[in-house]
């Protein structure tokens, strides 16, 4: 594989899965049951190169050397596939915005000498933030590839389904690695289309059908936020291009997210302009991400096939979000106050998802309200502004992806056995007669629950750590002088646009305040202990207690029906006294499970003992800024925030064994000693019922209107006017009576009309 | 060049009320459901009076031509015609007919066409007509059909007849002896001088003309003598194919008639033959 | 030919055709027999045929005259064609109405019917009464012959 340049490898990466979806729409029907070859083997080439190019992109990260790290140098690469479209002179940036061209005076600018072409070239980039999204897309994509052979096997739709995930891997690695705005808007939509078809999966389920129109619909609200969010990053920057470009007579057009801005102190705008940017992408990625107020569709989208939701509703998709604000760091780096904002929707979310969490008796409702919870951790860590802030969100979405997916697999897994019900309360005590799901489960589980030395441990003590240092800034002393330039780097861009710091930017940067940090934390804290709850009380209500299954469990094991023959999956209508003797799935779903289960446990160790992700990511050219790379701070490990995070998790794990642990799944619930509150978590907060009589129903209103005004208004016009002729006819028609006489005398009338017309005419 | 001997404006008004009164009578007179002797009182003065100013109006535009004899037999003739249209019976109104044909060909001996005039009475009166008598005694029911008590938009019907009327009358009464501006087609009575005078040879050229274009003239002129004969001469010469085909015409409508009857009956046996019960068809024969 | 004197002769000769031809348009409109219009139609050919003679006498030549002969061959065809169809019509309907052909109507208008007419002051018809058998029966000398109405 020598001979293949990194460009290639890198356009290979989203290339190999797209031809293997077009294959398979080809092909799907001939291939019958060998439907999953070729999008296994696009992404299985995909995972491969995508490796490939991870391991090239750590060589080119200059190594670690000690505690205060220099600024590391940026490692990018730019493949530029072809020119979408040119517009020449689209656009004059105004005298005094960053686009300007400062070698013209501000005369000639306000003539338009520096009309400039709008280009939107197709061009991939390779960095370090690249490099682990698509590494952590193609592998955890493969992997429910390979599951979904065994989940999947006897739907009719199944060559469907591959050809979406397929789809779904190639829009989700072009996202990661366009090197343009509008690319990831194009592929920020792809990928919401893929998702709606992979909800809608079975869509000749109304509720099916239902959830993947809720998830697209809120997810266009982000969408649209996005769109805005070029149009004002057009206006004032120039380009929409993150890398630096060279223009025909030698010019360098400086990008977006190009070492020449970044390198520019003044580079970025701040104030009411650039504090909406960075909002608007926040509404982006609260609607992709599902936080607070979009996070609605999650829940609904467990419509859709497990693996679908394993893949990108766990690990991947809802994970551009958090990938859109990182690659967007410079920019909300130059808005302290739209930081906070991040922050604070992040641990809101986080906090509400896990208190609903709770009480929720469906295994995969849990697990995606988790989901949510998760996200808004990344937010909240995202928010902090800093170095290890970002590195830290990261490295939970990479641990999060592993043991997310693990636990939605393993949920499937279940469901697979159980026969479609995943209703907590009508099974249990399942890890007799699942053991490797059950044991895999409890790996993903502890994980989740921030149990070290598990993955999540490490990473959410991470984020805990970005927290509090924002919180208490003077507990890490010796990281002071670098706060503090820090800060400088903040108020050198803030005052590069004096005429724009006013009204609200100023408001919202009156958050970025010590107290507000510390209220997060709290939240966040009290969150861990939520999460670690939710979860065992998932696993003991699953996995411990008698054994129960419901009716129509597929179980395999004669215990006393040799006669028989097939393949082992005897349906048997199981009451208790009929157990199978194993409930497991095949070994194309457990193999799965188990290689899973190897990150999320060693992982978090790995990559934390080694600080190696951390240093790897930050020789991304967003995160080099000065504003971010200021900020780093040497690698530690802080016990007193482990400590504080073991316990809340220690907590919450004995409360949920308290009410859990042995007993019977559908006896009486902990929850009822919440009384009222119980009601109102597990209604969502009425999240649903106030978007429904706040949106929904004026919109109802507005389309019956408008279906009304068009039968009764334009089809009751255009009616009318056909309707004329018919009248016309229907009178005109009296005329016809048969009477040839009467014809006769039509026939004379009008002659005489004609002569008498002609006689007047020639007169005199 | 000539004086026209009428003014237009003055016959304007006197047309019109003959135009009017014209449609008053025939809307009186033509047959409809209620018929009461007033009502055909009044029609008969109205059309009296339409007809004298006609004829008043006729005088205004200009001389009476053969005065006496061509009145009495116009009238006769339009008089007559009148009354063919409003009879309620039909045999009348072929009576009436006869007396209208009998008046046409008083009017055409007077105009001077001799051949015409005779052979209107013995083709239309001796001929047509009792034709029509024949077809009459075949299928018209005893007494007054009811279709024959009513009309067919009476008004509407008078109303175009009366207006056709007026419009003609005034074109004819706008002829004049001068070719026409636009077109200088010279008729060939105007080859001969206006006022009547035997041409008097004033140049030498003209003498000559003049009663070449005489003798021309006199040879087809209709009034001449040999009429019937020089009318025989002149259709075998110069419209010998139309002749022919007249006749030829003639031998076709003829054999058509026979076939279409032939046809008819045959069909109308089998008919008879195929529906025994309804015998209303041939009941009326 | 004196054209000062011939053409207030023109102008009457046309009067008088005008007069003859509209009658002629009058009667074929209104007239429900079927006889009856084809006399109006014939009147109407002799109006022109009227017309036509005036001009050839105005003009002084042949067209006329020769026209008017057509026209006469012509109607003579036409008559006799025209009477098979009536024979035919009549022995359809029973009846020489132009109103009993109302099939050319459009489907949605209705078929025109005759309001009904008072009656006639016609004289009933006297049918002759038997005598009993073995009798001669009484001839009455002011009994008419033929009937009165036709």
């Amino acid at each position: 594989m020598q001979e293949f340049s990194p460009s290639t490898l890198l356009a290979l990466v989203p290339l190999l899965p797209l031809a293997g979806a077009i294959l398979t729409v080809l092909l799907g029907r001939q291939l019958g049951a060998k439907a999953h070859l070729p999008a296994i083997a696009g992404i299985a080439g995909a995972a491969a190169v995508a490796v490939m190019l991870l391991v090239a992109t750590a060589r080119d990260v200059a190594p670690a050397d000690g505690v205060h790290a220099e600024p590391v140098r940026p490692v990018e690469m730019i493949a530029t596939l072809w020119n979408w479209a040119t517009f020449d002179s689209a656009y004059a940036p105004p005298p005094g915005s960053p686009a300007a061209d400062t070698r013209l005076s501000p005369q000639e600018l306000a003539a338009g000498k520096d009309a400039r072409a709008f280009s939107i070239p197709v061009a991939l980039r390779l960095d370090p933030l690249t490099a682990t999204m698509l590494t952590i897309i193609t592998c955890v994509g493969l992997l429910v590839a390979i599951y979904s052979t065994g989940y999947m096997h006897d739907d009719p739709g199944y060559p469907r389904f591959f050809a979406l995930v397929a789809m779904f891997v190639f829009s989700m690695s072009m996202l990661v690695a366009a090197s343009n705005f509008l690319l990831v808007y194009v592929f920020w939509e792809a990928v919401g289309a893929c998702s709606y078809l992979l909800i809608g999966f079975w869509f000749t389920k109304p509720e099916a059908a239902r959830a993947a129109k809720k998830a697209f619909l809120v997810n266009r609200i982000g969408d649209f936020g996005l769109a805005i969010a070029v149009f004002l990053l057009w206006m004032t920057y120039g380009t929409l291009d993150f890398h630096d470009t060279i223009s025909s007579d030698g010019v360098i057009m400086p990008g977006i997210l190009g070492q020449t801005r970044l390198a520019d102190a003044a580079g970025y705008v701040g104030g009411v302009l650039g504090t909406a940017i960075c909002l608007l992408l926040l509404l982006a990625a609260c609607g992709k991400s599902a936080q607070l107020p979009l996070h609605v569709w999650l829940p609904d989208a467990m419509e859709g096939p497990t693996p679908a939701s394993a893949l990108i509703h766990a690990a991947t998709m809802v994970t551009a979000g958090i990938y859109l604000i990182t690659r967007s760091a410079p920019l909300f780096a130059a808005c302290p106050g739209a930081l906070t904002v991040v922050s604070i929707v992040g641990a809101t979310t986080a906090l509400v998802a896990a208190l609903i969490g709770t009480v929720q008796n469906d295994l995969k409702r849990v697990l995606a309200y988790s989901t949510i919870s998760q996200l808004g951790y990344m937010f909240a860590s995202l928010g902090t502004g800093t170095m290890l802030g970002f590195t830290a969100a990261i490295f939970h979405l990479l641990t999060h992806a592993c043991f997310k997916a693990l636990l939605f697999l393993g949920a499937g897994s279940v469901m697979h056995a159980m026969g479609g019900v995943i209703d907590m309360r009508r099974f249990g005590g399942l890890r007799r007669v699942m053991p490797i799901t059950a044991a895999t489960f409890l790996v993903g589980a502890a994980a989740l629950a921030g149990v070290a030395p598990f993955a999540g441990f490490f990473s959410k003590d991470e984020i805990l750590a970005a927290l509090h240092a924002k919180a208490w800034p003077a507990a890490h002393g010796d990281h002071h002088a670098s706060a503090t330039a820090g800060e400088a780097f903040h108020l050198a861009s803030f005052a590069s646009d004096s005429a724009q710091s006013a009204g609200v930017a100023v408001g919202l940067d009156a958050l970025d305040r010590p107290e507000t940090w510390q209220i997060l934390f709290w939240m966040s804290l009290i969150t861990a202990g939520l999460t670690a709850f939710y979860t065992f009380r998932a696993v003991f209500m699953t996995f411990t207690g008698p054994t129960r299954v419901p009716e129509g469990a597929h179980g395999h094991g004669h215990s006393h029906d040799a006669g028989h023959a097939d393949h082992g999956h005897d349906s048997h209508h199981g009451h208790d006294g009929h157990l199978a003797d194993s409930y497991e799935s095949p070994w194309a779903m457990t193999l799965p499970l188990v290689i899973l289960a190897v990150p999320s446990a060693l992982i978090g160790w790995l990559l934390f003992s080694t600080n190696w992700l951390a240093h790897f990511l930050s020789a991304t050219p967003s995160l080099t800024a000065p504003a971010v790379a200021a900020t780093a701070t040497p690698h530690a490990f802080h016990m007193n925030l482990a400590i504080q995070g073991t316990l809340a998790a220690a907590i919450g794990i004995v409360v949920a064994a308290i009410g859990h642990l042995g007993q019977r799944s559908d006896g009486p619930q902990l929850e009822r000693f919440l009384g009222p509150l119980q009601t109102l978590f597990s209604n969502t907060f009425y999240f649903d019922q106030i978007y429904s009589a706040l949106v929904v129903r004026p919109l109802e209103g507005l389309a019956l209107v408008a279906a009304l005004f068009d039968r009764y208004v334009i089809d009751g016009t255009v009616d009318a006017i056909a309707g004329i002729p018919v009248a016309l006819g229907g009178i005109v028609r009296r005329s016809q009576s048969g009477l040839l006489q009467r014809y006769a005398l039509a026939g004379v009338m009008g002659v005489l009309a004609i002569v008498v017309l002609l006689a007047w005419q020639l007169r005199g | 060049m000539t004086p026209l001997p009428f003014d237009p404006s003055a016959s304007g008004p006197l047309l019109a009320g003959a135009v009017v009164a014209t449609v008053a009578s025939l809307w009186l007179l033509l047959p409809n459901g209620r018929d009461t002797r007033s009502a055909r009182w009044l029609g008969t003065l109205l059309g009296l009076a339409a007809l004298a100013a006609f004829i008043l109006a006729g005088r205004r535009l200009g001389g009476l031509g053969e005065e006496a004899v061509f009145l009495i037999v116009s009238l006769v003739a339009v008089v007559s015609a009148a009354a063919t249209i409003v009879s309620r019976s039909p045999v009348y109104a072929a009576i009436w007919f006869a007396l209208t044909l009998a008046g046409v060909a008083g009017v055409l001996l007077v105009l001077g066409a001799q051949f015409l005039g005779v052979a209107t009475i013995v083709v239309y009166a001796g001929a047509i007509l009792v034709m029509f008598l024949f077809v009459l005694m075949l299928a018209q029911p005893a007494g007054l059909a009811p279709y024959d008590r009513v009309s067919n938009e009476p008004f509407l019907s008078a109303l175009a007849g009366a207006v056709l009327l007026g419009v003609l009358s005034l074109s004819i009464g706008r002829l004049s002896a001068a070719p026409a501006a636009c077109c200088g087609v010279p008729s060939r009575a105007t080859a001969t001088p206006t006022t009547g005078t035997p041409p008097s040879s004033t140049v030498d050229g003209e003498p000559t003309a003049a009663p070449v274009a005489d003798a021309l003239a006199t040879a087809t002129d209709p009034l001449a003598e040999n009429h019937v004969a020089r009318l025989g001469g002149e259709l075998f010469g110069r419209h010998l194919v139309a002749v022919e085909a007249a006749g030829v015409l003639l031998l076709v409508a003829l054999i058509g008639a026979i076939a279409v009857v032939s046809r008819g009956e045959a069909a109308l046996a089998g008919e008879a033959i195929a529906s025994r019960p309804a015998a209303d068809r041939s009941s009326a024969r | 030919m004196n054209t000062m004197q011939s053409l207030p002769l023109l102008q009457n000769a046309l009067t008088v055709g005008a007069i003859l031809f509209s009658l002629g348009l009058v009667g074929i409109l209104t007239r429900r027999n079927l006889i009856v219009m084809f006399l109006a139609a014939e009147m109407m050919l002799q109006g022109i045929s009227v017309s036509l003679v005036a001009w050839s006498r105005y003009h002084g030549d042949w067209g006329g005259h020769v026209l008017v002969i057509f026209v006469l061959t012509v109607a003579a065809c036409e008559a006799a064609v025209a009477l098979v169809f009536v024979l035919q019509a009549f022995s359809r309907t029973g009846r020489l109405d132009s109103a009993a052909w109302q099939s050319l109507r459009e489907a949605t208008v209705g078929r025109t019917v005759d309001h009904e007419l008072p009656s006639i002051d016609t004289v009933p018809p006297r049918f002759p009464t038997l005598t009993p058998a073995g009798i001669l029966p009484a001839a009455d000398e002011n009994e008419p012959l033929q009937r009165e109405h036709v």
